[in-house]
């Protein structure tokens, strides 16, 4: 049975939330982008949350300056418009200095299906993992996205954080609860298996174990591990769980170029010995077809269909 | 009465010759430091000295030396950040970092670049990217009247600068704000890197943009230390106001050497053999009057 929650939108500034009652340092600052909670920022909590306007160059600015002064800032847009239109202020006010501020992104890869290329979140991590000093976490489910809200209290630096505007099943599950998850590890194994490690990142994770699944019914033993920490790359724990394995696929809902596939190519690419990859993402070019997620997910051909058939071809060579 | 307004202008008249002083150093430092790195910007400096010398010293800024992160200095954004080289010899002589940092200016290992870095003793924020430290200083004014704190926030651009959008949304942001403890003061030289501005893209009226921005304006002689104090002089009683305070300062770029002034090759050039000897002289044996 599927469990259908609330989305890591909605749990993340929930979370953050009940924290800024307590914490006056905790400011919320957006550009005119919205979500339900905000509603309870803006009314009960009117001094901590600054609407700058359709402005995010000067969001980034009013935020290194409140983080200079002290505060714990959150920036928060669609991710074209956090991440690329206010690109040099975040590399120069927030990483040059290395200021505490938490970049929000919402609508990962497709999220915004029906809004076009302009609202499509498909480059930001490899923007933001260019960048000197970044951290990113990019959590698969609303358990996960609740999770990074206290992580980020006590960021030293700057964060970015991709997080999805609809809601989907949980991943982490009750019998995994809060307690287990190994935070500063950056990643977490799901599902153990030895023929293929499938490696993926935000709601592909979910999308992962569906294949998985689908896998071990053509006896391919597939192990799922969610990457949720993409910058600084948990190099050796990643190595210890794949050296061993002779496939590896990643799946993104990013453009391959950039995205976790190639920071995993990057990491192993340098060994002696190193299982073969494959990339499951987003190829490169700007996706102009309208439908639902999964319609855009079939249109560039990494639903869960298309994927379990190219893993079966792949190890069955 | 009459005694008091005496002894008053006498306290004036050494503070004016006091600044000249710094201000006539501080231009040959410059001079010193860019020919013996064989960088940075010197006309761009030379521009803004007399703006800088008085806020450092002219007693309009409320810093510690000794201390550089005391919580209630005021803040200072050099946010057209090639001017750099001018606010390290400025914070070396009022003890920030040794004197003697400044031969190294730019060399190899050295902390001090083309551009300000806010690791340096006594620089607020990293700028060198224009457009940056308006957003960045309403940020922190912001912060202050959030936690009640009486520092002042005061950022100084280009007038080339102003060409970039994000001033403007910074602008905005101030006056919604009602941002009084923050203070613009724009370097009115009237050319940026290139070209004089009037000839690519004009940016007067600079004072009713500012105006209709929300803004209080005052125009201001931008090398007189005499105009320039009493357009700060306000900043302590800035709490009466609802508005920032925009001080337009007219200037001229190269302003001290008579061939860099109003020549834009200048911007990043650095004199070489008899060019430097003329420099050189012009900055110690020109007496300009002190106003």
């Amino acid at each position: 049975m599927k469990r259908w929650v609330k989305g890591m939108r909605d749990a993340f500034f929930e979370s953050l939330y009940q924290q800024a009652r307590t914490n006056k340092n905790i400011i919320l600052v957006t550009a005119d982008t919205g979500a339900v909670c905000h509603d309870k920022f803006k009314k009960h909590l009117r001094s901590q949350y600054i609407n700058v306007g359709i402005a995010e160059q000067n969001m980034v600015g009013i935020a290194a300056g409140l983080a200079m002064a002290g505060k714990i800032v959150y920036i928060y847009a669609i991710i074209p418009f956090v991440t690329m239109r206010c690109y040099e202020q975040i590399r120069v006010d927030l990483c040059c200095m290395g200021l505490p501020v938490t970049i929000v992104g919402i609508g990962a890869g497709f999220d915004y299906s029906t809004l076009g290329p302009t609202h499509h979140g498909t480059e930001d991590l490899a923007l933001m993992r260019a960048l000197p000093a970044m951290t990113i976490y990019s959590p698969a489910d609303s358990i996960m996205a609740d999770l990074f809200v206290k992580l980020s209290l006590t960021q030293k630096g700057p964060l970015y954080i991709r997080l999805d505007r609809t809601g989907f099943p949980l991943v982490y599950k009750k019998r995994l609860n809060k307690e287990k998850i190994n935070i500063d590890q950056g990643l977490s194994v799901l599902k153990r298996g030895k023929d293929i490690c499938i490696i993926s990142t935000g709601r592909m994770v979910y999308s992962a174990l569906q294949i998985a699944k689908k896998l071990s019914t053509y006896s391919i033993n597939a192990e799922v591990i969610d990457l949720f920490r993409i910058k600084p790359l948990p190099k050796k724990v990643l190595w210890d769980k794949i050296k061993n394995v002779k496939y590896v696929a990643t799946i993104e809902e990013h453009f391959i170029t950039g995205g976790i596939g190639t920071a995993i190519a990057e990491m192993i690419a340098v060994k002696k010995q190193s299982p073969l990859l494959k990339f499951f993402g987003i190829p490169n070019r700007f996706c102009r077809r309208y439908g639902t997620r999964e319609d855009l997910y079939n249109i560039n051909r990494i639903s869960i269909e298309d994927i379990v058939r190219a893993i079966k071809k792949w190890i069955r060579k | 009465m009459r005694k008091k307004s005496i002894k008053q202008t006498q306290t004036q008249k050494k503070l004016l010759i006091h600044l000249a002083k710094k201000a006539r150093w501080v231009r040959k430092k410059v001079l010193s430091m860019t020919v013996n790195a064989g960088a940075g910007h010197i006309a761009p400096s030379f521009s803004c000295i007399e703006i800088l010398v008085v806020l450092y010293q002219g007693r309009v800024l409320r810093v510690k030396p000794n201390k550089p992160k005391w919580g209630y200095r005021d803040r200072f954004i050099l946010s057209k950040g090639q001017a750099a080289v001018a606010l390290y010899a400025i914070l070396a002589d009022r003890g920030f970092f040794p004197v003697s940092e400044l031969k190294k200016f730019t060399r190899k290992g050295s902390y001090l670049g083309g551009h300000t870095e806010d690791t340096i003793p006594g620089v607020e924020a990293f700028t060198g990217s224009l457009g940056h430290g308006l957003s960045i200083g309403a940020g922190l004014a912001l912060a202050a009247k959030m936690d009640k704190k009486k520092y002042r926030t005061i950022v100084l651009l280009g007038d080339g600068e102003c060409h970039e959008g994000s001033v403007w949304e910074a602008a905005m942001f101030s006056a919604h704000h009602q941002l009084n403890n923050l203070i613009a003061i724009i370097d009115n030289n009237g050319l940026s890197a290139t070209d004089f501005l009037k000839n690519y893209l004009e940016i007067k009226p600079l004072q009713k943009k500012w105006e209709s921005f929300g803004w209080e304006v005052i125009v201001v002689d931008g090398h007189s230390y005499k105009a320039l104090l009493s357009s700060l002089s306000g900043i302590s009683s800035r709490h009466l106001s609802k508005r920032p305070l925009a001080i337009i300062a007219l200037t001229t770029k190269g302003k001290g050497v008579s061939f860099m002034q109003n020549n834009p090759i200048w911007h990043y050039r650095i004199p070489v053999g008899k060019e430097l000897k003329i420099a050189q002289k012009e900055l110690t044996y020109i007496r300009r009057e002190v106003r």
